[in-house]
């Protein structure tokens, strides 16, 4: 079973990933799916209604908003990187987290490099799939680095202007 | 100033270790050239034509002795003994080891500096009003502002992969310093009918390849909701941008596309989401503003006997004074600027020996107070008028009391093709041909306020669209040709200048200036500025004598 | 004629090269006067991730018997700047950095000798 690095309670680990990605020009297959945002609004009612776990996979011209009245339902959204630098995925992110209280899984898919993993985390990713080939230790590492913070974000970190009072 | 506290010196401490590992993972290998690149460039460091470059922040143009010093013993240690202000009031150093950066970054950090969003598609250095704290024009001291900017800036997690990079300028004062409206953000503090603090919000102004003068979007946006207000426009920025063209994605290009109205209604609607939870809490402004209330001031008369005295004996002293100095908030005081444009000379280089004798400068007379311009130039914001005949003298004998502040020989240059790896064509070579040619300086006194601006290609970061004059070095055919507009200002009447005619080859360029200047002193009435006789004339005259002379 | 440069990683130096090694002298360059041996040398130098920084072939014109690089970008990575005569590799001097400097065109374009010449 394929693997991802899922961020719990503060702690990084490789844990086994029970999604299996299916694609627009795939066949679906048993159990539980991450699929496009197209695919969902056609036969998203359909797989809920088998009783499986369903994420949806948003591109970066996908805006959160359209899930907004599907998020109670979903499991998971993956966001997804189409290449490192295309920061729309961490509006997406932050706005699941902070405008939507999604509590689901949150996963960055794509091009998911370690040097980013601590602004993944403070907007509110919790699961990877690096592209990088990085390990937890890695993504820990770099995700802890900075001992303060500056802004309010999706993690709830307090930032240095919390941290002086 | 603003002192960093142990919170502010560990956040440096962290980002300057990380860049360590990443420099140490480049050098053995374990990551390519491509996946480094962005890393690198997120703290600043660009491969250019003969080495490295290190563009060294310096928020809000601000800097204490301490920290020039360091800036200048890097320029002596790691580069060749000297160092080049920007536009964007940074410091670069040219000729950097990418092995050398870990110990440089730790330098900088241990006196409360860094090269953190110098390069990116992030939220640069914002930029202020040099004369903050000094200027009796000003509303409120924009450093205040600039700093909360800078903290909530830093490694903001959803705002370091914006499609394009992001300036911010803010000014106190109604007279326009730091080129706002030409900046992605430019705020310009207003004070409200009812006292109330705020700022008028310009947003999606910009030079480069399509210059606009930024529009209004918010003629009054309370003070104490800056943050969120930011926040509301980077997130629709973040957005919506555009990701597909580089030369189409700074802010500018959106707020054009949408209008302004609609691209202001955008962030309205998103503000309203994000509501005042994402403001900075009065206590944490009230924490900075402390900072920089500190300076203290003696009471004295606004006439120094020393001073009148000294002016009277020495013309060049009068001369320096005429140019140089600028009108203190409080008695006694004055405002000087260094100019950093010695004829001949590179636009906005110091020596490291040169830095040196300003920081002592700044302590013995200036209040331990140094601000770098827009303009490549120096400030020493407080310094008392029976200061000033020593100051010049110790500036003179360090070759930095050139008079020549705002007038022609004040130009303001890219590093150009001598160093740039984007550029087209040489600047600085340009800068010092017209220099030599108006180094007569009651001459240049006589022309007044012009400003020159030149860059080495489309980037504009010699900002010529805004020049008075605008200079853009262009590659024709392998040979540098130089494109000449006419009319811009950066300043509160920013306007995009106007193209002259066709380019002109190296050689021409300065003489193509003299006649332009020759047409002014002929065509200008009363106190006329060379910008406002242009306004009035409009181009004819001068297009006619630029190139008749060519034929 | 066309000779293979680069930036060295460890400190951005400009460098060719030279019979599988990087010299920083311009006039130490290996000269390829056929296509196939300078991207031969390309390719094998694009492997050399932790010595070299995109390297790439430049062109090269003959100019009253010196060969010279093409582009007036070329001809400043080999001297440096112009607003510093000190700085970089035309500091160290000698005959072939004077040559090189007074090249036909050197002085103002980016390299087509027989359009500077006049």
């Amino acid at each position: 079973m394929p693997t991802r690095i899922k961020l719990t309670d503060g702690q990084f680990s490789l844990v086994e990933d029970p999604y299996t990605h299916v694609s627009d020009d795939e066949d679906l297959v048993r159990g539980d799916l991450i699929i496009s945002l197209t695919r969902f609004q056609s036969e998203g009612e359909r797989l809920l209604a088998e009783g499986r776990s369903v994420g949806v996979r948003l591109e970066p011209a996908e805006e959160v908003e359209v899930l907004a009245y599907d998020l109670p339902r979903i499991a998971l959204v993956a966001v997804a990187f189409p290449k490192f630098n295309d920061g729309r995925a961490y509006t997406a992110a932050r706005l699941l987290r902070e405008r939507y209280g999604f509590t689901g899984e949150v996963r960055a898919v794509g091009d998911v490099l370690r040097e980013q993993a601590g602004f993944m985390v403070r907007v509110g990713f919790d699961a990877f799939e690096p592209a990088d080939g990085s390990t937890p230790e890695q993504w820990a590492h770099t995700a802890h680095r900075q001992r303060h913070v500056y802004q309010r974000a999706a993690d709830r970190r307090a930032p240095a202007f919390a941290e002086r009072e | 100033m603003y002192q960093y506290d142990t919170l502010d010196k560990e956040f440096l401490a962290d980002r300057a270790a990380e860049f360590r590992e990443q420099v140490v993972r480049r050098l053995a290998g374990e990551i390519t050239e491509d996946q480094f690149k962005p890393i690198r460039l997120m703290n600043g460091l660009y491969l250019q034509l003969h080495a490295y470059m290190l563009r060294v922040a310096i928020p809000y143009g601000s800097l204490n002795p301490t920290q020039l010093r360091v800036l200048a013993d890097i320029g002596r240690t790691y580069d060749k003994g000297y160092g080049h202000f920007t536009t964007r009031q940074n410091l670069q150093f040219h000729w950097i080891k990418l092995a050398d950066t870990p110990d440089i970054l730790d330098r900088l950090a241990a006196v409360d500096m860094h090269a953190i969003q110098t390069s990116g598609n992030c939220i640069r250095n914002t930029t202020a009003d040099p004369y903050s704290g000094a200027t009796a024009e000003e509303v409120d001291d924009p450093r205040v502002w600039s700093e909360a900017i800078r903290q909530w800036s830093s490694l903001h997690p959803e705002f370091s992969f914006l499609p394009r990079k992001f300036k911010i300028a803010i000014t106190g004062a109604a007279k326009d310093r730091t080129a706002a409206k030409v900046h992605d953000i430019g705020l310009m503090m207003r004070r409200g009918r009812d006292g109330v603090l705020g700022f008028e919000v310009i947003v999606g102004g910009g030079l480069g390849r399509t210059p606009f003068v930024g529009p209004t979007i918010k003629e009054f946006l309370p003070a104490n909701r800056l943050v969120s207000y930011l926040e509301a426009i980077l997130r629709v920025f973040n957005r919506h941008g555009r990701r597909d063209n580089k030369y189409k994605a700074r802010i500018k290009i959106l707020v054009a596309a949408l209008g302004a109205e609609e691209f202001g209604r955008q962030v309205e609607e998103e503000w309203a989401k994000i509501g005042p939870e994402s403001d900075l809490p009065d206590t944490e402004i009230a924490r900075i503003r402390g900072a920089f209330a500190a300076t203290a001031f003696d009471t004295l008369v606004n006439r120094s006997e020393v001073f009148e005295a000294a002016k009277a004996a020495d013309l060049g002293l009068a001369r320096f004074a005429r140019n140089n100095l600028r009108e203190h908030k409080r008695a006694g005081y004055t405002i000087v600027e260094i100019s950093l444009k010695a004829i001949g000379e590179t636009p906005g280089d110091a020596t490291s020996d040169q830095m040196d004798v300003v920081a002592d400068l700044a302590e013995r007379y200036g209040q331990n107070d140094i601000r770098v311009t827009h303009e490549q130039n120096l400030v020493l914001p407080h310094v008392k008028l029976d200061d000033v005949p020593a100051l010049y003298a110790a500036l003179n004998a360090a070759g930095l009391a050139t008079p020549n502040v705002n007038l022609i020989t004040d130009m303001i240059a890219c590093p150009g093709l001598d160093y740039c790896a984007l550029a087209n064509a040489r600047a600085i070579p340009i800068a010092q041909d017209i220099a030599r040619t108006f180094a007569d300086q009651d001459r240049a006194e006589l022309i007044g306020e012009l400003k020159i601006k030149i860059s080495g290609c489309i980037n504009a970061c010699g900002h010529h669209h805004v020049g008075h004059i605008g200079i853009l070095g262009v590659d024709k055919k392998g040979e540098e040709f130089y494109q000449l507009t006419l009319g811009g200002s950066g300043a509160e009447d920013a306007a995009v200048g106007s193209m002259l005619g066709p380019a002109l080859p190296a050689d021409r360029v300065a003489p193509a200036i003299d006649t332009l200047v020759e047409v002014y002193l002929r065509e200008r009435q009363g106190q006329e500025r060379f910008l406002d006789t242009f306004r009035r004339t409009g181009v004819v005259p001068f297009k006619e004598a630029v190139y008749a002379d060519a034929n | 004629m066309k000779a293979l440069t680069g930036n060295r990683l460890t400190d951005g130096e400009v460098v060719f090269w030279k019979a599988g090694a990087w010299v920083e002298r311009f006039a130490d360059a290996e000269l390829f006067e056929s296509a196939e041996a300078g991207e031969a040398a390309e390719a094998h130098a694009k492997t050399e991730q932790t010595v070299i920084v995109d390297p790439y072939l430049i062109d090269l014109i003959e100019s009253e018997g010196l060969w010279a690089p093409v582009s007036y970008r070329e001809r400043l990575r080999a001297l440096g700047p112009t607003n510093h005569l000190h700085h970089g590799k035309q500091a160290e001097g000698g005959a072939a950095i004077e040559a090189l400097q007074h090249a036909s065109g050197a002085a103002r374009s980016k390299g087509r000798v027989n359009l500077i010449k006049r």
